[in-house]
C-alpha cells in the first residue's frame, strides 16, 4: 500500500525551472505516482514562480483550478509545523496546453500568514483567495477586495484552522456591507446619466434562492455588478474533518444535488488512490454508467431551469421528465432518489438489480427521445437565438484566466474533457466525442450541453453492452466491510467489521489531488490525510466556483434581462459551490 | 479508444429559420402531447400522489424499523455500531442486561431522531446482528419536533410493515458475494494489516503506567 516516490515524475520541465530558479528557490518535491506532480516555492520566490510557471513555453500552466490551504498544526511532522511552516498553500494548476496537472505549494508561518496576491498571474484566483483568507487566514497582499466570502461579516475567526472549534456559531448581526459598497463605487463612466443600484436576490426566482447579485443599472444596462456566495454554505470541508472517510459519502451527494452520484464517485476515487486499491471491473463500469446518466440529468436541469428563467416553461417538463426517469433507475440501484450515498470507498454499496442491463437499454432509449424533443423545442428556436446568441460571451482567453472548465471552456473553444484528456474508470476504452464549439457565448453554452448528453448516451451504451460481472465492491476488509455472511457467523469477519465501523478506514498518511469530470467541469478532490481514520482536510474544486467568480465580469455591459440568461447556461449549482 | 474533439456549428440561418419556422414543430410536439395526455392515462408522466403512489425498490430508504426474533424480543443487542456509523448522529441507545442470559444484552433506550436522519442507510450496513433495516414508508411529517423522536415502541417492527397495503420492507443488509463462497475457505491470514494500524493497536495495547502513590490525604479539620 506504501507507494513509492518518485522524484521528478511528471515535471519534464525541471532543468529549465533550476536555470530559472538557481538558487533553489523552487524545486521538485518528490510525491506517489498517483498525485500530481509538485513544487515547492519558497514565499519569496512565489510570486515569479507562478508567473514564470504561467507564462515559460516549457511549463504555460495557463490554468489555475484550485488554491488548497491547509492547516498543519495537528499533523504529525517535524516541529516547524507548528511554527514557521504551519499552513501551506498549495495553487494547483493545469495547462491547457500540455495537458498537464501541477501543484505550486508554499509553507506560510503560524503568526501573519500573507502572501503576494495572484490575481495579476491567473485573475481565476481572485475567489479562491478570499475562501483562503475567511475560511484559513491567509491574506493576500493587494487584493482587490479581500473580503469573507463563504461566511458573513460578523464572523469571527477562520473556520478551516485547527484550532477553531467544530460547533462553535455565529450570528449574523452586521448590516449589508455588499450594497453600500457597490453602490459607493466611483469607478463609473461619467456621461452615466442616472443609475440604480439594484439587488438581485437570493430570493430571486433565477437566482434558486441561493445567490446573490447586486448590479448598478444605467436603464436596463448593467454597468457593474458584484455577486455574492455563501447563503448555502454547510461547512462541507469542516465536518468532514469530524467524520470518518465512509461517512463523509452521504455529504458528498449534498454538494452538486444535481448529479450526487458524480460526486460520491469522485470522492470515493480520490480516497482509493491514496489507500492504493483497485476496484472491480463492475464497480467502475457501473459508476460510469450511472455518472453518465447523472451528468444527463444534470445537462437537463440545467437546460430546463434555464429555459423557465428566459420564459421557455414547455421545455422544463420534457427536460425533467428525462430526469425523474433516470431517478428511478437511481432508486433501484441505491434506495433514494436523490441522495444517492451508492459510492463507497472500494466499489459501491450493493450490486445492481437483476434487470440493470435492460433497464440502461430502454431508459437510455427514452433519454434519447427526450432529447430530441429538447432538441426540438429548442435548437432552431430563433427566439431562443435571438435571446442567447451573442449574449454572456465569454473568449476562449477569458475561459482560461477566469479558470472554467466542462461545458463552460468547452462553449468558448478548448477542448479540455478529463474523461478524455486524463482517462479514468475505464473511458479510455469507449469511443465518445467531446463536443467543442467557439462562439462562447450562452447558445454554444447550451448547444455542447445537448451534444454532450448525446454522446453520454454514446458510453452508457457502450459500457452497458460489456457489462463486467463479478463483485461490486473490493474483497479488501480493511476497506470495505465484510460481507453480512461473514459478519453474522465468522469472528474475522466481525473483527473486520467493527474496525472498520468504530476506526474508520485507516488511509496512508499523504496527500491526494484526484479529479474528475463532473457535469459542470473538473471536480477535484484534494485530500489530506495524517494515517488516521478522518481525513485531516478535504478540499473540493467545485466547478462552478469560478463560474460565479466571473459572472460578475461576464454580465457587464449587457442588459440585466441577459444576466439571468447567463446565470442559468453558467449552471451555477448552489450547493457545491458554497459547500 | 479514438475519439475527437467536435466542433460543433450553429445552426444555420436559413429561410426557415428566419421565418421561425422550426416552431412549428415545436408546437406540432406539444400539441402531439397534450392529444395523447388527454386520450390516454397511460401516456401521461405525471403521478397523482396521493391517490396514486409511485412504486419504490426494495432498496428504498424509508422509515427504520428494529427487527424482532421468533419470541418478539428486539433482536438488537445495543453494540452502538449503528450510532457510531450514523454521519448525522441521529441515533441515542441506552443498554442494560438482558434477565435472559443468551441474549446477553439489549436497548432499553433506542431513539431515531428522524429530523436529523438524512436517510444514508449507514446504520443497517454497520448492524452486526441484522436488527435494523428500513422501509418503504417516506411518509415522515410531524406536528411537533418531539414527535420526530421514534423509540423502541414505533420504530419495533409491526405486521403492517411487510402487510401487502403496507409500505414494505426497504433497505437491508447487503449478502454480497462471500468469500467463503467463491473461494472455499476464508483465509484471513492472507491479508497484510496497514504498518499504522499496527503502530495504534501497539499503543492501545501498551499498558500504561501504575498511577504515584497518592500522598496520605490530610486529615479532615477539626470542627471548631
Amino acid at each position: 500500500m506504501s507507494a513509492t516516490l518518485a522524484p521528478s515524475a511528471g515535471v519534464t520541465f525541471a532543468p529549465v525551472l533550476e536555470r530559472a530558479f538557481p538558487d533553489g528557490a523552487v524545486r521538485v518535491e518528490p510525491r506517489p505516482a498517483h498525485d500530481v506532480p509538485t513544487l515547492v516555492a519558497t514565499a519569496e520566490a512565489f510570486p515569479a514562480a507562478a508567473r514564470f510557471l504561467r507564462d515559460d513555453p516549457s511549463t504555460s500552466f495557463d490554468l489555475l483550478l484550485d488554491l488548497v490551504a491547509v492547516d498543519r498544526s495537528r499533523l504529525d511532522g517535524p516541529p516547524s509545523c507548528r511554527g514557521e511552516e504551519r499552513f501551506q498553500l498549495n495553487a494547483l494548476l493545469y495547462s491547457t496546453k500540455r495537458n498537464e496537472h501541477l501543484r505550486l505549494r508554499v509553507a506560510l508561518p503560524a503568526t501573519d500568514p500573507r502572501l503576494p496576491t495572484l490575481v495579476e498571474t491567473w485573475p481565476a484566483s481572485n475567489w479562491f483567495e478570499r475562501e483562503a483568507w475567511d475560511l484559513m487566514g491567509i491574506r493576500f497582499d493587494g487584493h482587490p477586495n479581500l473580503a469573507r466570502l463563504l461566511t458573513h461579516n460578523g464572523f469571527v475567526g477562520h473556520a478551516l484552522r485547527k484550532d477553531y472549534e467544530a460547533g462553535q456559531r455565529w450570528l449574523c448581526t452586521d448590516e449589508d456591507v455588499l450594497q453600500t459598497r457597490l453602490a459607493a463605487k466611483t469607478d463609473l463612466p461619467e456621461d452615466v446619466f442616472e443609475t440604480t443600484t439594484l439587488n438581485f436576490g437570493p430570493s430571486h426566482p433565477a437566482t434558486h434562492g441561493t445567490l446573490r447579485i447586486v448590479v448598478r443599472l444605467d436603464g436596463e444596462r448593467v454597468v457593474a455588478a458584484e455577486s455574492e456566495c455563501g447563503y448555502l454554505h454547510r461547512c462541507f470541508e469542516k465536518m468532514s474533518e469530524t467524520h470518518t472517510y465512509t461517512q463523509v459519502i452521504p455529504y458528498t451527494d449534498r454538494l452538486n444535488y444535481c448529479s450526487p452520484m458524480i460526486n460520491g464517485a469522485g470522492y470515493a476515487r480520490a480516497v482509493e488512490q491514496m489507500l492504493g486499491i483497485e476496484i472491480p471491473p463492475r464497480a467502475r463500469a457501473v459508476r460510469v454508467v450511472l455518472s453518465e446518466f447523472s451528468r444527463i440529468m444534470d445537462h437537463m436541469v440545467c437546460i430546463g431551469a434555464n429555459l423557465v428563467d428566459v420564459g421557455g416553461l414547455t421545455t422544463f417538463w420534457y427536460s425533467y421528465q428525462a430526469r425523474e426517469e433516470i431517478y428511478s433507475l437511481l432508486e433501484a440501484c441505491c434506495g433514494a432518489r436523490l441522495t444517492s450515498s451508492y459510492a463507497r470507498i472500494g466499489g459501491l454499496s450493493m450490486d445492481v438489480p437483476a434487470n440493470f442491463v435492460e433497464w440502461c437499454r430502454s431508459l437510455s432509449r427514452s433519454v434519447r427521445d427526450r432529447i430530441d424533443e429538447v432538441d426540438t423545442l429548442l435548437t432552431k428556436n430563433r427566439i431562443l437565438h435571438k435571446r442567447m446568441m451573442g449574449t454572456g460571451v465569454v473568449t476562449k482567453e477569458q475561459a482560461i484566466a477566469w479558470g472554467f472548465t466542462g461545458p463552460c471552456l468547452r462553449a468558448s473553444g478548448v477542448g479540455y474533457d478529463v474523461r478524455k484528456d486524463k482517462p479514468y474508470d475505464g473511458y479510455d476504452e469507449v469511443d465518445f466525442d467531446v463536443p467543442v464549439a467557439t462562439a462562447g457565448d450562452n447558445f454554444s453554452r447550451f448547444h455542447v450541453r445537448m451534444e454532450e448528453m448525446r454522446q453520454s448516451l454514446r458510453i452508457i451504451e457502450q459500457v452497458v453492452s460489456r457489462l463486467p460481472g463479478g463483485p461490486v465492491v473490493s474483497d479488501d476488509y480493511r476497506v470495505v466491510l465484510p460481507p453480512k455472511e461473514m459478519v453474522y457467523n465468522e469472528m474475522e469477519g466481525l473483527i473486520f467489521h467493527f474496525k472498520n465501523v468504530f476506526e474508520g478506514i485507516q488511509v496512508p498518511a499523504g496527500e491526494v489531488y484526484s479529479f474528475t469530470e463532473g457535469a459542470n467541469g473538473e471536480l477535484g478532490y484534494s485530500i489530506v490525510s495524517d494515517g488516521s481514520g478522518r481525513p485531516y482536510r478535504v478540499k473540493v474544486r467545485p466547478p462552478c466556483f469560478p463560474l460565479f467568480a466571473a459572472f460578475e465580469k461576464i454580465v457587464v455591459g449587457g442588459l440585466v434581462s441577459d444576466a439571468v440568461a447567463t446565470l442559468g447556461t453558467l449552471n451555477i449549482i448552489a450547493g457545491e459551490l458554497d459547500r | 479508444m479514438p475519439g475527437k474533439v467536435v466542433t460543433l456549428e450553429p445552426p444555420a440561418e436559413t429561410l426557415a429559420v428566419r421565418l421561425y419556422l422550426p416552431l412549428l414543430s415545436g408546437m406540432a410536439l406539444t400539441f402531439r402531447k397534450f392529444v395523447s395526455n388527454v386520450l390516454s392515462r397511460k401516456a401521461r408522466p405525471t403521478i397523482e400522489y396521493p391517490e396514486e403512489r409511485r412504486a419504490y425498490s426494495d432498496r428504498f430508504r424509508g422509515r427504520h424499523i428494529l427487527k424482532t426474533r421468533e419470541d418478539g424480543t428486539l433482536k438488537c443487542v445495543a453494540c452502538y455500531m449503528c450510532a457510531t456509523h450514523c454521519p448525522a448522529d441521529c441515533i441515542h441507545i441506552e443498554a442494560s442486561e438482558h434477565p435472559n442470559l443468551a441474549y446477553e444484552k439489549y436497548p432499553t433506550v433506542f431513539e431515531i431522531d428522524l429530523l436529523r436522519c438524512v436517510m444514508c442507510g449507514f446504520c443497517v450496513d454497520a448492524c452486526p446482528k441484522d436488527a435494523i433495516w428500513m422501509t418503504k414508508d417516506y411518509e415522515l411529517s410531524f406536528f411537533a419536533r418531539k414527535d420526530a423522536v421514534y423509540g423502541i415502541p414505533e420504530l419495533t417492527e409491526k405486521p403492517s410493515d411487510a402487510a401487502p397495503d403496507g409500505p414494505g420492507y426497504g433497505y437491508r443488509p447487503y449478502y454480497g458475494e462471500s468469500p467463503k463462497r467463491k473461494a472455499g475457505q476464508f483465509e484471513p491470514s492472507g491479508l497484510a494489516v496497514l504498518p499504522m494500524t499496527l503502530a495504534r493497536n501497539a499503543a492501545i495495547n501498551r499498558m500504561p503506567p501504575p498511577p504515584p502513590p497518592k500522598p496520605p490525604a490530610p486529615a479532615p479539620p477539626k470542627p471548631a
